[in-house]
Parts: structure tokens; sequence; C-alpha cells
């Protein structure tokens, strides 16, 4: 398989997840849709009668007129609301909705806004600010933890990694969200228990320490969860690269240990590692999406928890869809990556693994 | 097959899996967590599942477990129910005369905590009257160890009144009377209806005779004794004291405390036991003996067919779970039920599995065995499931362990969203509500750490078991 080959397959794949996608989203919309349209089509019913006494007096005297002409009424706006087409008509129409960001409205402002696309775009820069720089802290934890341990395999270090992979590999991370907050907040009092920051937020300088203060707990949270997985990875990753006979070359030609490792031996392992990076990078778009909730954290998480509690489909669709379309495009980038970096896809060598 | 090799395999994988000593404290776990899931019936009451979506009455909201008490300055008072067979009945339908006739009876409460119960409320007097229009009446007094008597209350009594003490008016006025004759005039002057509306009413029952008995009440212990006493005016009025029921409202309860809606939160701990290793185990080995049965059809039919069935795994595979399972959640919200999330569970789960079941049965499929028994006739079926699925089932238990941690994770995940289904007992359902109340802010600890271990609990027993097993069967990871 061919590297054009193979990146022509992987980008059809994430098209038609996309399109998945696009069509479930599509239909919850039109769900929603016809659910808010039936109930405004009564009330604008409703407000005509009010608008116009005499035909009110005309109607209260006989019931069966005022059915008729209630129904002729209703008729009239499901047709002009275009609800009387079929359901699946209606889905192909509102894929352009989806695929164009028209979300539509909340039905209450969130972050001062009801506009949904303009609500994603708020949360994005702060999911950016708390997530992206917890995995970087991750990472570079994780790989230096991974690489010592490789090094020492067995040894105290190395089980120790291996014991806290395990241990917080099963830890849910909101949960742990939860006890840092009932912990470090509630009985100590060191840190806020949420929120960006402090309201009303501070002036000046203040108000980027105070945004600092604010991540503490969230960043604590995820690196204290996902270090222990990185570095176990890291060390799997390495300990098989460090078996390979040209590690075992370098080291009889005389090299020196910190060579081997840092210049043979990672460089080898390098493409799964940078593929990881690259997608915990840009999957951290999406945000840790249930810690933010627990953490109020004003970004993409937070989101699905107002959009579920609220019941604000029309968010929720939206958050959705951008969580989705950002996994695919790292997705495609990492994919990208490694087809780049590991000259085994470019030649085709992958097809006997 | 024979069974004696199976007898032998299997003694060949104890004697390895013995020295895994994280993996026997998995299986240790494990039995563990089996027997509370079997045994919650018993172990709390069997009809919990019903009750959890309901109030639990009478129950306090939010308290802390009693043995909370070892760790605090402040003793606080534990949850008491009484019934008839605690009850003192020293009269039960004495004729005074006139037709009145007189029921009476008494509870001692030994008070040796420094918080009294927040509330004392007496119900279900099975009273039936004859004239609606004439109640009979019910007068509760309270003897405190000092010598002293409050009346509480002297009140109407009518078919189904239930009687809380520290919610009453009445109640509130006559023990503030009562306690002003001790508090010092100072404190009260021109405060008198701020402390009378802020006062605890059970506190100052509870507390020494002496002032600041309104405004910092000391704890008095001993023994009280209260006493009910009900009269009827009417002929043909019948009061049965059978059913009475007598709640102490504690300030702890049980062995995990309680939540916003009064309910034991042992009892769902225990319960919740049951779907956490039922969706986990469920989840794990189907999406595992699909994933293999997947991967092996492909790479014996090899071909197109093998590469369409890969583009399928790929297709499933790079949809991202949680956003998906979060609509169809949200879409199918209130109507979800446990198979329904062990269902997509497992439509996202099988694909990593198909993928290694797929390079595994290559590798196979060319070893020379498999050629011979080709060679004698052996049709597609015999191939696979005598020669194939058997070497790589081993293979398959460790991932079906491994498996199950991330379904357990995904499932409380889900529940925690408040996407799960609503009438079952779950651990993720009890941190949403925990989470939906604020009890982390508020502190109510044994609400948030309980089930969150738990989870973490049911996850690492099956990391254990799963990691050691590998290591068993996956000699190349011995090495490492």
């Amino acid at each position: 398989m061919g590297y054009g080959r193979y990146l022509a397959i992987r980008l059809l794949n994430a098209l038609l997840v996309l399109a998945l996608v696009t069509l479930l989203v599509s239909v919850l919309f039109t769900k929603v849709a016809e659910e808010d349209l039936k109930s405004s089509i009564q009330e604008q019913i409703n407000m005509k009668l009010r608008a116009n006494p005499e035909l009110m007096k005309q109607l209260s005297a006989d019931p069966e007129r005022f059915q008729q002409w209630y129904q002729s009424e209703y008729n009239r706006l499901i047709k002009a609301y275009g609800l009387d087409k079929p359901f699946w008509v209606r889905v192909l129409e509102r894929t352009k909705d989806t695929l164009t960001l028209k979300f539509g409205n909340t039905k209450t402002p969130i972050f001062g806004e009801t506009n949904v696309k303009k609500i994603i775009a708020a949360a994005i820069p702060r999911t950016v600010l708390l997530f992206t720089t917890a995995q970087i802290i991750v990472i570079l934890i994780g790989l230096l933890l991974g690489v010592k341990a490789a090094q020492v395999a067995g040894s105290a270090l190395d089980r120790a990694v291996s014991i806290i992979a395990m241990l917080t590999s099963s830890i849910p991370m909101w949960w742990f969200g939860m006890i840092a907050i009932l912990i470090f907040s509630f009985k100590l009092g060191w840190f806020p228990s949420g929120g960006m920051t402090s309201t009303p937020p501070k002036e000046g300088f203040a108000y980027y320490t105070d945004i600092l203060y604010h991540m503490v707990l969230p960043v604590g949270t995820i690196v204290f969860v996902l270090f222990g997985g990185w570095a176990w990875t890291t060390r799997n990753i390495m300990i098989g690269t460090m078996q390979e006979d040209f590690i075992m070359a370098a080291r009889a030609k005389g090299v020196p240990e910190r060579k081997v490792i840092y210049g043979h031996a990672l460089r080898a392992a390098a493409p799964p590692i940078i593929t990881m990076t690259i997608f915990s990078l840009l999957g951290s778009l999406g945000g840790a999406i249930i810690t933010e909730g627990v953490f109020n954290w004003p970004g993409m998480g937070r989101l699905y928890w107002t959009a579920l509690q609220q019941n604000e489909t029309r968010l929720l669709m939206g958050v959705t869809f951008v969580t989705v379309a950002l996994y695919l495009i790292s997705m495609i980038l990492a994919d990208l990556a490694y087809g780049y970096l590991d000259p085994r896809v470019k030649v085709g060598a992958s097809q006997q693994t | 097959m024979r069974w004696i090799d199976v007898k032998e395999s299997l003694k060949d994988f104890w004697f390895e899996f013995k020295r895994q000593k994280g993996g026997l404290f998995g299986i240790f776990l494990l039995a563990l967590l089996v027997f509370t899931a079997l045994a919650a019936p018993y172990i709390t009451e069997p009809d919990i599942p019903k009750k959890w979506t309901t109030y639990w009455e009478g129950n306090p909201t939010n308290v802390p477990p009693v043995w909370y008490n070892y760790f605090t300055t402040k003793k606080l008072a534990a949850h008491e129910v009484l019934t008839y067979e605690n009850l003192k009945i020293t009269a039960e339908g004495q004729d005074l005369g006139g037709g009145v006739k007189y029921y009476a009876f008494e509870f001692d409460y030994n008070h040796k905590y420094d918080l009294p119960p927040k509330d004392l409320i007496i119900k279900n007097i099975g009273a039936q009257l004859a004239d609606l229009n004439t109640p009979a009446q019910i007068v509760i007094t309270v003897y405190r160890p000092d010598g002293n008597k409050i009346e509480l209350l002297s009140a109407d009594l009518v078919e189904g009144s239930i009687y809380q003490i520290a919610k009453m008016g009445t109640v509130r006025n006559n023990v503030f009377n009562w306690a002003s004759q001790f508090e010092d005039p100072k404190n009260l002057q021109g405060r008198v209806e701020t402390i009378k509306s802020t006062m605890d009413v059970m506190e100052v029952i509870f507390a020494k005779a002496e002032p600041g008995i309104l405004i910092n009440p000391q704890p008095l212990h001993g023994d009280y004794k209260f006493v009910v006493e009900i009269f009827t005016f009417t002929k043909g009025d019948k009061i049965d004291l059978k059913p009475v029921q007598i709640i102490l409202t504690g300030r702890t309860y049980g062995f995990m405390g309680t939540d916003y809606k009064g309910r034991d939160l042992w009892a769902g701990l225990v319960w919740g036991t049951r779907v956490s290793l039922v969706v986990g185990v469920a989840v794990a080995v189907l999406s595992v003996l699909i994933g293999i049965a997947y991967g092996v059809t492909s790479a014996y039919l090899g071909g197109w067919k093998d590469e369409f069935m890969q583009r399928v795994n790929e297709f499933v595979a790079s949809i991202p779970t949680l956003p998906i399972l979060i609509l169809l959640g949200a879409a199918f919200k209130g109507h979800v039920t446990l198979w329904t999330i062990i269902f997509l569970l497992v439509m996202f789960g099988w694909t990593g599995i198909a993928k290694v079941a797929r390079s595994m049965a290559l590798q196979i499929k060319e070893q020379t065995y498999v050629e011979a028994a080709r060679a004698l006739g052996a049709g597609t079926g015999r191939i696979i499931f005598k020669h194939i699925m058997p070497q790589i089932m081993p293979y398959a238990f460790a991932v079906m362990a491994l498996n199950v941690p991330s379904a357990v994770l995904t499932e409380a995940s889900l529940s925690f969203l408040g996407l799960g289904d609503p009438t079952a007992v779950t651990w993720g359902q009890i941190l949403h509500d925990a989470q939906t109340n604020s009890a982390t802010i508020n502190g109510y600890w044994w609400w948030v750490i309980p089930p969150g271990l738990a989870i973490s609990l049911v996850a690492l027993t099956f990391v254990l078991i799963g990691v050691a097993l590998d290591r068993v069967l996956n000699p190349r990871l011995k090495r490492l």
C-alpha cells in the first residue's frame, strides 16, 4: 500500500465518519426544530385569536366551527414552515445547516451569548488554555519518566511507573477532580473550587495571575491522571526499540549509553510517540469533556454539561459536531505524520504486520 | 482438544499465574465484588432498586456516616427509629368518664452526643375517629434528667397526623417560653423574636438549664423520658398504637451517610456493584467475542472480502466514542436502559481486538498443521474452530479482562452526565446527583468519595487480572 493510497483511504474514512455524524446531528436537529416549530405555531394561532376579539366571539359561540378554523390555520402554518414534507427530506435540508455550522440559538444565554456558533468560538480558546497546557505538561513528564524507566527496566522506578499507570488508569478523571475540589478547595481552602476568573474579574496583570491561580486544580488533576499512562506507553515503546539489533550494534561500537538512548533508540521510537503527541494535542481541543464540567471551566467540556443539564439540544449538537470535526482533523494529521516518519508505511511493509 | 489436555494446560496456567502477585490480588478483589453483588439483597434490603428513585421519608438528608463521630470533636446523634416494641404503653383506652378515653405511652432516649437529633417525628398513630368534627387530643411532654419537664405540644389528633417536633411553631413557642426562665435577661434584650425564630428547638430541649441555653446551648447528657398522651372524646373513637413509629432524625446515618433525598448511600454503593460488574463484564466479553469472530473471519476469507472488512473496522474505530454516545444518549433521554448502554459500548468496542485477532489468524493460517488439516479435507468451520480459535482464546481472556475497565469507566461517565438508565442504581448516577447538588463545595465527602473509589476498585481489579493474564499467556512480554 503506497503512501498516497494510504492517505486517500484515511481521508475517505474521516469523511465517512463526518458524514455519519452530520446525519446523526441533522436527524436530531430536525426532531428539535419540529418540536420548537409546533409549539410556536400554537403560540401564533393563540396570538391571532387574541388580537382579533371579533373572531374570537364568533368562534367561541360555535365549538365545531372553532375546531375547523383551528385545524385549517394549523395546517396552513405547518405547510408554511415546511413541516408537511417527509422526515428524510427535512433531514437532508438540515444537513446544509449542520455543515455550515448554523446551529441556531440557545433558549437561555450562555457566556452572555445565545448564538451557538459564537458560544463555541468563545469556548475553544479557554479549553486550549486549560487542556492543552495540561497535555503539554503530561507529555513532557510522561516522556522523561518513560525513557528513564525503560533505561532501568525492572528497577524500583520502572515498577513504580507501572503501578502508577495501573492505578491512575482505573480512576475516572472527573471524580478525581471532585476529590481535588473537596480537599484543596473545601478542606484546605488553597484554591478556588471552579470557574476561570474571580467574580468580578480582576483588572490588568492580576487578571492573568488570577487565571493561572484558577488553573492549578484542573491542570493538576489532568496531569495526575494522565501522566502515568503516557510514561508507561513510552516505556513500552522504548523497551521494544532497545531490544533491536541496531542498539546492540551501537553499544558494541562503544557509543556512550546516553547517546544510544537519546540518539538512536528515541529516534527510532519517534514515529509512534510523535503521532501520539499530535493526536493528544489536537484532541485536547475537545477538552476533557466531563472534567471541565466538574471544575466549572467555561470551555467546550463545560458546554456539554450545560447543554445536557439545561436541555439545550442545539448547543449539544454544535459542540458534538465541532468536537468530532476537530478529532477527525487531528486523526488525519497524525496519520500524515506517521506515514511521513515511518518509512515502512511508505514502502508498504506495513501490510505484513 | 481432549479433556485431559485442558486439565493439563489449566494446571500449567495456574502454576504460572500463582506467581503473579498482582493477579492474585485482582482475583481476591473480584471474588469480593462478586460476593457483594450477589449478596446485595441480604446485605441491605431487597427492594432498594424500587425505592431508589423516591425520596426516603423520615431519613435525614445530607448527613455523614455514624463512624464520622470517631474523627470529630462534636459527637453527632445517630439516626434512630422506635416502634411498638420499644414503647412502654401505660394506658390503653382507660375510661376517664364523660366519654373521654385515655391512651398513653412513653419512651426513653439516652442523649450522649454533643448535638441531639435534628428532629423528633411521631407518626402512624392508628386513629379512627367516629366524628371527624371532634378530633382527639395529643399531649407530648418530655421529662429531662435534671428533673425539669417541658410540655412540648398539645394539639389536635386526626387520622394520619404526623408530628414533626422541630418544625412546629407551637413547640417552638413552648420550648422558648420554658427556656427563657433560665436565660440571662441581658442576652434576650431586644432580640427575643430573632432568637425565637433562629434557635434550634432540639438543641434547646436537650440543653443544660443555665444562662446561655438559648444563645449557646450546652448538651445535657442522660436519659430523657418522652410521654405521649392521647385523649378521645367521642364514643367509637379507636386508637391503635401498634403501628406507631417514632423517628429521631439523626445528624449521622448508617455506614455511608445519606444524600439529598435521604437515601442510604451504603445501599446505593452495594447495589451499584451489580450494574458496574454486569456492564463491565458483558461489554468486555461480547466485544471480544465479536471482535475475534470478525478478525478471524476476515483473515480466513482473505482477498477483497478481507480488505472490505478491514475498511469497515477502521471506519468504526475512527468514530469518537464519547461524543457520539452523549449525542445518542441525549436523543433517547429517559428511555435508556442498561442493555442500550451495553449494546452501544459493544458497538464501538470490538474494533481493536478484531485487528489483533486478524493478524494472529493470518499467522496461524500459514502454519503447516493447518495446511495438513486442509489436505486431510477439513472444512472451513473445522479449521477456524478447531485450529485457529483455540490458539487465539488465551489471548482473548487477557483482552477481555483489560477491556472491562474502559467499559466500566464509560458507563460511569455516561451516568455521571445524567444519560444512564434512570431506573438503575449506579455509582455514576450517585456522583451525578452529588455534582448537581454541589456536594464538593459543601464538603459532603461521604457522598463523593465512596462511589468513585468503588468505580476505581472495579477498574483496578480487572486491570490487575488482565495484566497478569497477559504476562502469563503472552510469553513475549514476560521478559519485560
